[in-house]
């Protein structure tokens, strides 16, 4: 991810241009080196995407805002990740994949701006440009440069990242690069007695605010109506007191431990062999909640115990033939 | 007060094809087994959403039975084969974050297991009489 690449990107953008309707690409924000998702509509506008280890968003949930607002194609830079995610949507039919045009990136993995934040010894309104050369972040300011080794900054997700190279894409841009598929970091929670383990994680949940951000910037959470909040059970002034006692209350309003845990319980069970790991969730969680374990461990189960292979077309649960025996 | 019994509260759902007919034939041929239990009558064990498993351990149920019928057995085909693969990822999820993943059972009864089932029944009641009341997912108010 650096200069070079950011040029074979704007070149390959000024080509599609003419025959799809709308780029989403990453953009830097004026006071900040993180990069956002933006819709590009006219070939003026190419000038200002970049790329850097900063474009962490998952930009699956933007295309399908779009694709439903437009009705022509639409192209996509995505990464691993972000091809994993509408490589899903497709095959759930969210998403036309004869309307989408993938830019693949080959992606070592993105930075975490936390952890960015930190480190970085200039203003953040300063930074000019955040490049990744040799294993380390290049970071310019002005005329100064700082460097910092990407394994201090790496988003802790990247490190467990399965496919970097994206698994569908019209143009790949970057040498394919290997993954890895272990679970080390599950086992070794695993490893734990079980009350340790409901120490660590009613700590972790304690935390939870539940704001519900986790939900809404999940690519894959696209329920219209969520088991957390019925939305089409809406109280008006006018609904009487003894109606309102009778709406089906799955969840508590409070933010104690067990609402937060069957909160948290129930969405990652709707993830199970879907969620297409690209860590925004623990991305936009205020908290910092290692929300990733809980998706994690279920992939593992769902690997181990169910044979499931990643980007298989038809989901586990609907395959008689995989029942495990003696459970 | 110190030595007051732990009465455990358990909560079933039972499949209207098989399990609820099964505890009925327990009822009518006199079979013993403990008041603990509460039988939830649903259509299919395939109904029985992780969630509510999940509202019955947080309403301070101290176990859950999901009662379906044998594999290949299913009035909706396949309905008991989700309910497996749920309740296995609902299992191991449940024992990844600390809690006793035992509380939760799978039972295989058809309607003619009367016996079976009471038995079951009885074995789970006195497991979970073992492992104690269930405080972890409980509301606390």
């Amino acid at each position: 991810m650096n200069k070079n690449m950011v040029e074979e990107l704007k070149k390959v953008c000024g080509d599609i241009i003419d025959d799809v309707e709308a780029i989403i690409a990453y953009r830097k924000k004026a006071t900040e080196p993180r990069e956002v998702l933006t819709v590009i509509e006219s070939k003026e506008e190419i000038d200002s995407i970049t790329l850097s280890p900063l474009s962490f968003n998952n930009p699956a949930k933007l295309l399908c805002q779009e694709l439903n607002k437009r009705n022509g194609k639409i192209a996509v830079v995505a990464k691993g990740c972000d091809s994993r995610a509408i490589r899903q949507l497709v095959i759930e039919e969210k998403i036309d994949r004869e309307r989408v045009y993938i830019i693949g990136i080959s992606c070592p993995g993105v930075v975490d701006y936390r952890k960015f934040v930190k480190k970085v010894k200039f203003k953040l309104s300063e930074i000019e440009s955040v490049e990744l050369l040799d294993g380390k972040v290049v970071i310019t300011a002005g005329s100064e440069k700082q460097e910092i080794p990407f394994d201090e900054v790496i988003f802790e997700n990247c490190l467990y990242c399965s496919q970097p190279t994206p698994i569908e894409y019209d143009v790949l841009l970057g040498e394919p690069l290997e993954g890895r598929s272990d679970f080390s970091d599950i086992e070794e929670i695993e490893k734990l007695p079980l009350e340790d383990r409901w120490k660590f994680w009613s700590e972790e949940f304690k935390k939870c605010i539940r704001c519900h951000a986790c939900r809404s910037v999940c690519p894959l959470c696209y329920c219209t109506e969520c088991l957390v909040d019925p939305t089409n059970l809406a109280v008006s002034p006018m609904t009487p007191a003894e109606e309102k006692a009778s709406y089906p209350r799955m969840l508590g309003k409070t933010i104690s431990v067990e609402d937060n845990l069957f909160y948290h319980l129930v969405r990652v069970l709707h993830h199970a062999g879907r969620c297409a790991e690209c860590g925004e969730c623990e991305r936009a969680c205020p908290m910092g909640l290692p929300l990733r374990k809980l998706e994690r461990k279920l992939q593992k189960v769902v690997v181990e115990v169910f044979g499931y292979k990643p980007g298989e077309e038809i989901p586990f649960l609907s395959k008689l033939d995989i029942l495990p025996e003696g459970r | 007060m110190g030595d007051k019994k732990f009465d455990p509260k358990i909560v079933t759902f039972a499949c209207n094809w098989c399990s609820y007919a099964g505890a009925d034939l327990a009822g009518t041929s006199r079979l013993q087994y403990p008041p603990n239990i509460r039988i939830i009558r649903v259509m299919c064990s395939g109904m029985v959403n992780p969630a509510l498993v999940l509202y019955a351990f947080k309403k301070g149920a101290d176990g859950v039975v999901i009662a379906g019928c044998h594999p290949g057995d299913c009035h909706y085909n396949v309905g008991n084969y989700y309910a497996k693969k749920r309740v296995i990822l609902l299992k191991e999820l449940l024992n990844f974050v600390g809690f006793e993943d035992e509380r939760l059972k799978l039972l295989w009864a058809s309607a003619s297991e009367g016996k079976k089932f009471a038995e079951e029944m009885t074995d789970f009641v006195d497991k979970i009489k073992e492992l104690g009341p269930q405080e972890k997912l409980a509301e606390k108010r």
